[in-house]
């Protein structure tokens, strides 16, 4: 159908979600650490969790609002090195520096989002995000004394232990990964909740209004410089807070590893392959794109070069992400043989 | 103070990487005026002309002014054929303006490490299209600068009358005015994508050619000029051939400036900046929402 537009697609593939499918997704992935035992698979869950996390903010910005940002790296890096400076320089507790990158995040979103306020074509937004995030990844390179350049900051402390309602200790030293595992996880729930809430509101609704067409929304009374920012906000906040944890995770930062544009080709291939503007969408994504690229890892220098090209045939395969795609095949076989339900 | 020779020939390296800029920022903008989409794998495209420059040389002991045109016309079938099997599938698909430019990501992400594994991560010497250099007054110009930005000066006007005065140009022009207009017309809009791919991806291998000798052959050298391309394109206005030239010459002239007064670690600060200063003042570029 041509006539169909875009957003219709989304309404479609939001609408066939199955909640009971993701439900349970959501269950395994909390059960998952009492029964998965072995330390690899649990840093690559957690890896996953972080860039499902990261998807999923992006997505609220760009398949809900319509905001195509390409400096979404940017807050994760500003998040990540935040916390770190501010528990290694003033030895605040990595607990309070979490949130506190993610605020800082949110605070500099402001910055980000103010010229692009009157931006009205895509691709403008889209390289002037891109330019945000450079100017960020070249300070970060260049301010030797604060960030320690290319060398990188190591030596970030790790989150710290703490007993669970005064009777089980959760220790974070160590390198063991189920406490770190659970911290990403409430994360990424908390993430889900706020903005699953958020989307499901009148903001919800205005986001859509003026991701569809921004001269309509603005004449029925949606104050289009509120929402736009509202969404930078929430985007980043969350971004930051990932970034944040990653920091007090992984110990080490670099400039590249944070700020560069290969973060953000991740966070767009994830998004698009799982479903972009559908709510489950970029959770799949997450999980089928580091995954696969991590069961690829044998295969070395071919690695990226199949990245790549899966990246293309998925887009030009499935236009409206792996979600669809799996709700498509559902759909067939719930209308085949025994699975078919009566219907009037 | 920087003494005038030193601050002649800053200007003149900015010129020469403007002008180069404007090669393949011109390539881009082409693309956005006629299929509106975002071409990510364009600095993979200057990065396969600096290859094959090296290859034509190297491996097939061609002069470098005979490498050139083969080079140009190997890369013009090539992003031809790759306009048609994989760009040409996403064609008029609601999700086109994303989806194209992670279709473009992933063409991006495969060829430069195709590179990596089949051509080596090592910097490749290319020799000078003219070697030597000349002086007068004091300034001293290598031969091949003054190569590239009359070079430049020759490829853009000729682009600009292709534009203008060939029915190839007026069939462009149409598509990218109105596609059902232009079909209409008898225009097969598929031919002039595949075409105007070609021409674009051609005009980014020239500047590749032009550019391996003084920043060597490797697999990444596109990304830093697809960067600047962009934010060229934008700078100027989208879709704006003259907004791509003269972008080209304000980045490549403030970037060669400013290594001189700030040091070669800030340089990518200012064309950042700048863009985000000209985007607050004029939000569709310097010359946006002009047809050329």
């Amino acid at each position: 159908m041509k006539n169909e537009t875009y957003q219709d697609r989304l309404l479609k593939t939001f609408r066939a979600a199955n909640p009971c499918l993701m439900w349970a997704f959501f269950v395994v992935l909390a059960i998952l650490p009492l029964v998965v035992k072995s330390e690899y698979y649990l840093s690559v869950m957690i890896i996953c969790l972080i860039y499902a996390t990261l998807a999923v903010s992006w997505n609220l910005m760009v398949g809900y609002a319509g905001i195509l940002s390409f400096g979404h790296q940017a807050f994760y890096g500003l998040g990540a090195y935040f916390s770190a400076i501010m528990t290694m320089e003033l030895h605040l507790s990595p607990w309070i520096g979490i949130p506190l990158g993610g605020c800082f995040a949110a605070l500099l979103s402001f910055v980000i989002g103010f010229p692009c306020l009157r931006l009205r074509i895509a691709p403008y937004i889209a390289i002037a995000t891109l330019a945000f995030s450079e100017i960020l990844l070249v300070i970060c390179k260049n301010w030797v004394s604060l960030t320690r350049g290319e060398m990188g900051l190591s030596g970030i402390p790790p989150l710290r232990d703490f007993s669970l309602f005064g009777l089980f200790p959760v220790v974070f030293s160590g390198g063991a990964k189920v406490p770190y595992y659970y911290v990403m996880l409430s994360i990424f729930f908390i993430t889900l909740l706020f903005i699953y809430f958020q989307t499901s509101s009148r903001v919800g609704l205005a986001f859509k209004a003026m991701r569809e067409e921004q001269d309509a929304a603005a004449s029925l009374g949606v104050n289009i410089t509120r929402y736009k920012l509202i969404a930078f906000l929430t985007g980043s906040f969350f971004a930051g807070v990932t970034g944040a944890f990653y920091a007090h995770y992984v110990s080490i930062l670099a400039p590249d590893a944070v700020f560069g544009m290969g973060e953000m080709v991740e966070i767009v291939a994830i998004t698009l392959i799982g479903g972009i503007g559908t709510f489950f969408g970029p959770i799949l994504g997450a999980f089928v794109l580091v995954i696969g690229l991590e069961a690829l890892r044998g295969l070395a220098d071919y690695r990226l070069m199949i990245y790549g090209a899966v990246m293309v045939i998925l887009i030009i395969v499935m236009p409206n992400g792996l979600l669809a795609g799996f709700n498509h095949l559902l759909e067939k076989a719930r209308n085949f043989g025994m699975f078919r339900k009566a219907r009037n | 103070m920087t003494s005038f020779p030193i601050l002649f020939e800053q200007i003149v390296n900015g010129l020469v990487l403007g002008s180069m800029y404007a090669l393949v920022a011109s390539g881009l903008t082409l693309i956005w005026g006629t299929m509106k989409m975002l071409n990510f794998a364009h600095g993979e495209l200057y990065m396969l002309g600096g290859f094959g420059l090296f290859f034509g040389v190297s491996y097939f002991h061609l002069a470098p002014w005979m490498a050139v045109p083969i080079v140009l016309l190997v890369i013009f079938i090539l992003a031809a054929l790759l306009e048609k099997g994989l760009i040409s599938p996403m064609l008029g698909r609601p999700d086109w303006d994303v989806g194209a430019i992670v279709v473009t990501l992933g063409i991006g992400i495969f060829v430069q490490n195709f590179a990596f594994k089949f051509w080596g991560g090592d910097f490749q010497e290319v020799p000078y299209m003219i070697s030597g250099t000349t002086s007068f007054l004091n300034i001293t110009l290598a031969w091949h600068r003054i190569y590239i930005l009359s070079l430049a000066v020759i490829v853009l006007v000729a682009f600009w009358q292709l534009m203008k005065r060939t029915r190839f140009g007026l069939a462009l022009r149409a598509t990218a005015q109105d596609i059902e207009a232009a079909t209409l017309m008898g225009i097969s809009y598929r031919r002039v994508y595949m075409a105007t791919f070609g021409i674009s991806a051609s005009l980014a291998a020239l500047a590749g050619t032009a550019l391996a000798p003084i920043f060597s052959v490797n697999p990444w050298m596109g990304s830093g000029p697809l960067i600047k391309a962009f934010i060229v394109v934008i700078l100027g206005g989208l879709g704006s051939f003259a907004g791509a030239i003269l972008g080209g010459f304000i980045i490549g002239i403030s970037e060669s400036l400013s290594v001189l007064f700030l040091g070669s670690g800030w340089k990518d600060l200012i064309c950042f900046a700048l863009l985000i200063a000209v985007l607050m003042i004029r939000p569709s570029g310097l010359f946006g929402g002009k047809e050329w």
